[in-house]
């Protein structure tokens, strides 16, 4: 038991969930191995984010049993919990950036917070913001940025401290197609070139098929390059289906469009 | 849920709240920076409006008691009544509902409406209590805020009936000022600080716990909003009795 929960970043074990009468999850089980990214997908009101949340113990299940990064989180408490979501960035829907700060404060709140001086703030900022392609805004406020690039500075911020684990909810939900793209070029580039485990929450068919069959590496000029190699691809990427609050499917991309079930089908078209 | 069951339940969740924000009084991290720019939006924020309204109500007491007092020829007694009514009831009451519109109705807003763009939760995500960093400040800067501005509205509103003491009813300065400062003593000036200092606490605890279980977006903001001030001023009119009563059984002749 020790031996499995020590080799996967996240595992849940028969999780339970509901609000009052409600059922939002329901025997929920399934893990993350390092360096590997599950894609969820269903419906929406399925339990896609609020499996995130537990994962970050914003929310605590009824019963089973949830393991981030081989520590028992499921009876944590709130300053417990703060310990371990230092290992763990999360990407909200629309960004969550803080309204009243502009994109460094936002970017460099968690060193803000740790006390951090503002010149080693700046240096680690303008890295992440790099990284995502928006050094240019570093002193705009959020209420400037499109929603793409709110998405862009949510990843920014998420990667301060570089964190193990990063959890994505619908990172690409009501952007236009290039932009979407670009958001998951980035969450690849974590996936092959950081090693970073994931969960991926999305109901776009578009973002599980570039993530099954499109992989990021680095070649002979040391530029990073998007290549198509679905086996490649498919080695570090799970899928899950969601339904109701169950898992109806759990398997590779491949495996996944030819599923046979008739929700997964018409969720596929 | 029925209404005892929701008047329970929610006492219980605000009392939380309190204590698992006091924690951050006692340890690490102190948000020093959040408390004094808290304390500068409500106290210096909300000194010019406390100020005015109290000139006036300062005003317009000494013109209503004068006219009564006038049929008793005891019209120089004016001064005493403002300063009385001012210290013990209606500057701490007045000042504090003030604050619950200007500042708990936007503590409500602006923390409901991070609750609903998840910023609550991103806030936590990033590994800071939002309790401590929001919270607690408020707390604190609204304990604080609500005495210091009563003081400023006491003040201000006792000139508000003098100068109507001078103009309008030919009462000489001296006589009013005298006036006032016999009728006064320390229990009075205690009874009238404990007041807002209670009523502070209320707001602020009121206007945090409406905006953080705000759900159901834009719409949910705008009804913890109006919740807040609702539940802010009854709460600290149903207290105002209760303290009176006790600051009075622990007065001088401890009566009633």
């Amino acid at each position: 038991m020790s031996n499995k929960n020590s080799s996967n970043a996240i595992i849940f074990e028969n999780i339970l969930f509901g609000f009052g009468e409600q059922i939002i999850l329901n025997d929920v089980s399934f893990s993350v191995k390092p360096g590997e990214t599950i894609v969820l997908m269903g419906g929406s009101g399925t339990g896609k984010s609020t499996t995130l949340k537990l994962v970050l113990g914003l929310l605590k299940p009824e019963s089973g049993h949830l393991f981030v990064d081989g520590e028992n989180i499921t009876d944590f408490t709130e300053s417990k919990m703060m310990a371990v979501r230092k290992k763990i960035g999360m990407i909200f829907q629309e960004g969550a950036l803080f309204d009243s700060l502009n994109v460094f404060e936002n970017v460099g709140f968690r060193l803000f917070e740790q006390g951090a001086s503002e010149n080693d703030v700046e240096h680690i900022v303008r890295q992440m913001l790099k990284f995502v392609n928006l050094e240019d805004a570093i002193y705009k406020m959020p209420s400037e940025l499109s929603g793409g690039m709110r998405r862009r500075v949510g990843i920014a911020r998420a990667l301060v401290g570089k964190p193990k684990i990063i959890l994505y909810d619908e990172p690409t939900a009501g952007l236009d197609p290039p932009t979407a793209r670009t958001i998951i070029e980035l969450a690849m580039k974590l996936r092959d070139l950081e090693g970073v485990s994931s969960i991926f929450v999305t109901h776009r068919i578009q973002d599980a098929q570039q993530l099954a069959s499109e992989y990021v590496t680095i070649d002979e000029k040391g530029e990073i390059v998007v290549r198509k190699d679905e086996k490649a691809a498919s080695s570090r990427t799970k899928f899950i289906m969601l339904k109701q609050g169950k898992v109806i499917f759990s398997g590779s991309g491949r495996e996944l469009w030819e599923s046979p079930d008739p929700y997964i089908k018409n969720f596929l078209l | 849920m029925n209404l005892a069951i929701k008047i329970v339940f929610e006492t219980q969740e605000a009392t939380l709240m309190v204590w698992r924000s006091a924690l951050g009084l006692v340890r690490r991290p102190f948000y020093i920076r959040e408390t004094i720019n808290q304390m500068d939006i409500v106290g210096v924020g909300s000194l010019p409006i406390a100020m005015l309204a109290a000139f006036f109500i300062g005003a317009v007491l000494a013109l209503q008691t004068a006219s009564t007092l006038q049929a008793f020829g005891a019209q120089n007694y004016t001064g005493r009544l403002v300063a009385t009514s001012l210290v013990r009831e209606l500057g701490p009451v007045l000042t504090c509902i003030l604050l619950a519109g200007r500042i708990g109705s936007g503590i409500a807003a602006e923390l409901g409406s991070m609750k609903v763009s998840e910023q609550i939760d991103a806030m936590r995500a990033l590994g800071t209590d939002p309790l401590r960093k929001l919270v607690l400040p408020r707390i604190i800067a609204l304990v604080v805020m609500s005495p210091t501005l009563t003081v400023f509205a006491n003040v201000v509103g006792t000139i508000g009936g003098l100068v109507i003491s001078l103009t309008l009813l030919h009462i000489p300065a001296s006589v009013y000022n005298t006036s006032a400062r016999d009728a006064l003593n320390y229990h009075d000036i205690f009874g009238g600080l404990l007041k807002p200092v209670v009523f502070g606490f209320i707001i602020a605890v009121v206007g945090c716990r409406c905006g953080l279980r705000t759900q159901g977006g834009t719409v949910g903001v705008g009804r913890s909003t109006t919740q807040s001030v609702v539940m802010s001023i009854l709460l600290i009119l149903i207290s105002d009795f209760f303290l009176t009563k006790l600051i009075i059984a622990l007065g001088p002749t401890g009566q009633f």
